[in-house]
């Protein structure tokens, strides 16, 4: 079970990547429970200067833009490895 | 009735066409490649690192001009960096000058002011933008500085702790042949717009479809006004192709580059290309003019494809691809909304009532060009558009800098949004320097372009400055006797 935070205030961006990450953790039949952060406060709260970010089990592996679902696959697969 | 509103939808469509085939291509398309270059090849923290309070303020304040104009390139994306940085511990000086200087002096206001009204009053922007942004700063980080220094026990390792994260340096001669394109495009100098070889294209009809549009398309030339040539159409089919087959291609970039990808980069190329040839319909057909332009434009655009291909990782080309599109799908339909409205719009002011409010560089023309600045909301760029019209209408370009100073910077929207992060009073005060500091920024331009010396506005700036250094200097002793009340022992 893998804890996903998408960090973003609910741009258009940050959209796209909570659609690239659920369809990288469906594809890979990992569970996964997902988790939006929109107050800026929270958001700011993680070492990042600019969203969208994304978060896997607490730790920040991308911010700033948007990554491949290849990338996705490869950090969820970390997560699983680590967990 | 029926007569007024015709001419008003003919004035809107007319600006709209106009404006699309004349102004945009050759410096809205590659600024907007060239934001999309910034916000994804060049790391945020390289530059932002030294915002933070222990970077001397030598460094940090010529760092915020630059993280403003490089980094937030649509006002949307500014009022979240400053958040950002100002909560993560930058101080409120540093902070205050990227807000200021990025939403009027980022490099797609710059060069669309540059493109449509005039080098000059883009020069001018630039510049009044970067002394009275670091002046803006410094005051706001004198005024509070009680309260900048509780500030301080937030956290300074956002600022400190960051590792300098390398740029590609192939990224960034990418973006310096795309601003090369730009140059090539918009720099009115005789090697570039005089023609090299001339091709006769003869097309029968050519002369007729030009006939027709000028009919559809309307236009008294002695208002400034400019019709819909061939040349014009062709640029807004062009226009529209790439923006088809972007959508094909770039919309969903980040599940692989397909064929519209390649068609859409090719067709975006090419209208560049057509953007900068001379063409003409006479008698015979079209004439095609081969410009210096189009011989910059193609070089360019062969030395981007190259380093496109060899030079840039996928995830690069991806990201600024994504980017640049996203800013075209963010502003473009804007652009073209406020482009229509301001053309009908222009029908229904008469120039009388400009002239007589801000036809000459008086205090009361360019309070009236803040004023409006203020209370108008305008979308990103569509300031520029606006600007042109009042300038047609008889406006001086003193009260229309000072516009163009106020309008991005404050709207009311803006004002409520910042007061939720720094509180009113500071807000307030920010609002009321920035007020000032546009008035003032018209009026010594206003004064310039009315042919007064150098020496004298030097003269008038410097006597207001050293007033200014004064009542700041008696403040801060004021305030600086407040913090001797006992402080706690660490």
């Amino acid at each position: 079970m893998l804890t996903i935070k998408i960090l973003g205030p609910g741009c258009a961006n940050c959209k796209r990547l909570e659609e690239i990450a659920r369809k990288a953790a469906a594809d890979m039949g990992v569970e996964a429970e997902f988790i939006k952060v929109t107050a800026s406060n929270d958001i700011l709260a993680y070492n990042i200067l600019s969203t969208p970010g994304l978060v896997i089990n607490g730790k920040v592996v991308s911010s700033g833009r948007i990554p491949t679902p290849a990338s996705v696959t490869t950090w969820l697969a970390d997560a699983l490895n680590t967990a | 009735m029926t007569s007024y509103i015709t001419d008003m939808l003919q004035g809107g469509l007319g600006n709209l066409f106009a404006y699309l085939a004349a102004h945009v291509l050759l410096c809205l398309l590659p600024a907007f490649y060239i934001a999309g270059a910034m916000t994804a090849l060049i790391p945020k923290e390289t530059v932002t690192r030294f915002l933070g309070r222990n970077t001397p303020r030598i460094v940090s304040y010529p760092a915020a001009t630059l993280a403003g104009s490089l980094l937030a390139v649509c006002s949307c994306t500014i009022v979240p960096l400053f958040a950002g940085i100002y909560k993560k511990g930058a101080g409120i000086g540093p902070a205050i000058t990227f807000l200021f200087f990025a939403p009027a002096a980022n490099i797609l206001a710059l060069v669309y002011t540059g493109g449509v009204i005039g080098a000059d009053l883009a020069f001018a922007r630039f510049f009044l933008s970067l002394a009275f942004g670091i002046g803006i700063g410094l005051i706001m980080a004198l005024l509070f500085r009680s309260e900048d220094a509780a500030h301080d026990k937030a956290t300074d390792a956002m600022f400190a702790g960051q590792s300098a994260v390398g740029m590609n340096p192939a990224a960034l001669i990418f973006l310096l042949v795309w601003v090369a394109l730009l140059l090539a495009g918009t720099l009115k100098v005789g090697f570039l717009t005089g023609s090299y070889h001339q091709l006769s294209l003869p097309i029968a009809g050519a002369a007729e479809f030009q006939g027709l549009l000028d009919r559809l398309v309307p236009y008294d030339a002695s208002k400034g006004e400019e019709g819909l040539s061939v040349h014009g159409v062709t640029l807004i089919l062009l226009l529209a192709a790439v923006g088809l087959t972007s959508w094909q291609g770039i919309e969903r970039i980040h599940e692989g580059f397909n064929r519209w990808t390649w068609i859409a980069m090719g067709l975006t190329g090419l209208t560049l290309l057509v953007a900068a040839l001379n063409i003409q319909t006479d008698a015979m057909g079209l004439s095609l003019g081969f410009t210096g332009k189009f011989f910059g434009v193609l070089a360019t655009l062969l030395a981007l494809w190259w380093l496109a291909r060899k030079r840039l990782t996928e995830d690069e080309l991806r990201d600024w691809l994504w980017e640049s599109w996203h800013f075209v799908k963010q502003i473009f339909p804007l652009l073209v909304v406020g482009v229509f409205l301001v053309g009908v719009i222009r029908v229904l002011i008469r120039p009388e009532w400009i002239e007589n409010l801000a036809g000459s560089n008086t205090l009361l023309g360019n309070l009236a060009g803040v004023t409006f600045g203020v209370f108008m909301y305008f979308p990103t760029l569509v300031e520029v558009p606006i600007a042109k019209m009042f300038l047609g209408l008889g406006m001086h370009r003193g009260p229309l800098l000072a516009y163009l100073m106020a309008d991005p910077e404050l709207s009311l929207q803006s004002i409520l949004i910042l007061s939720a992060i720094m509180g009113k009073l500071k807000t307030w005060t920010y609002v009321g320097w920035v007020a000032l500091f546009s008035t003032l920024a018209g009026l010594v331009y206003g004064a310039w372009i009315d042919g007064a010396s150098l020496g004298l506005i030097a003269l008038f700036l410097g006597a207001f400055l050293a007033t200014l250094a004064l009542v700041l200097w008696l403040v801060s002793r004021h305030t600086a006797h407040e913090p001797s009340l006992p402080k706690p022992a660490l």
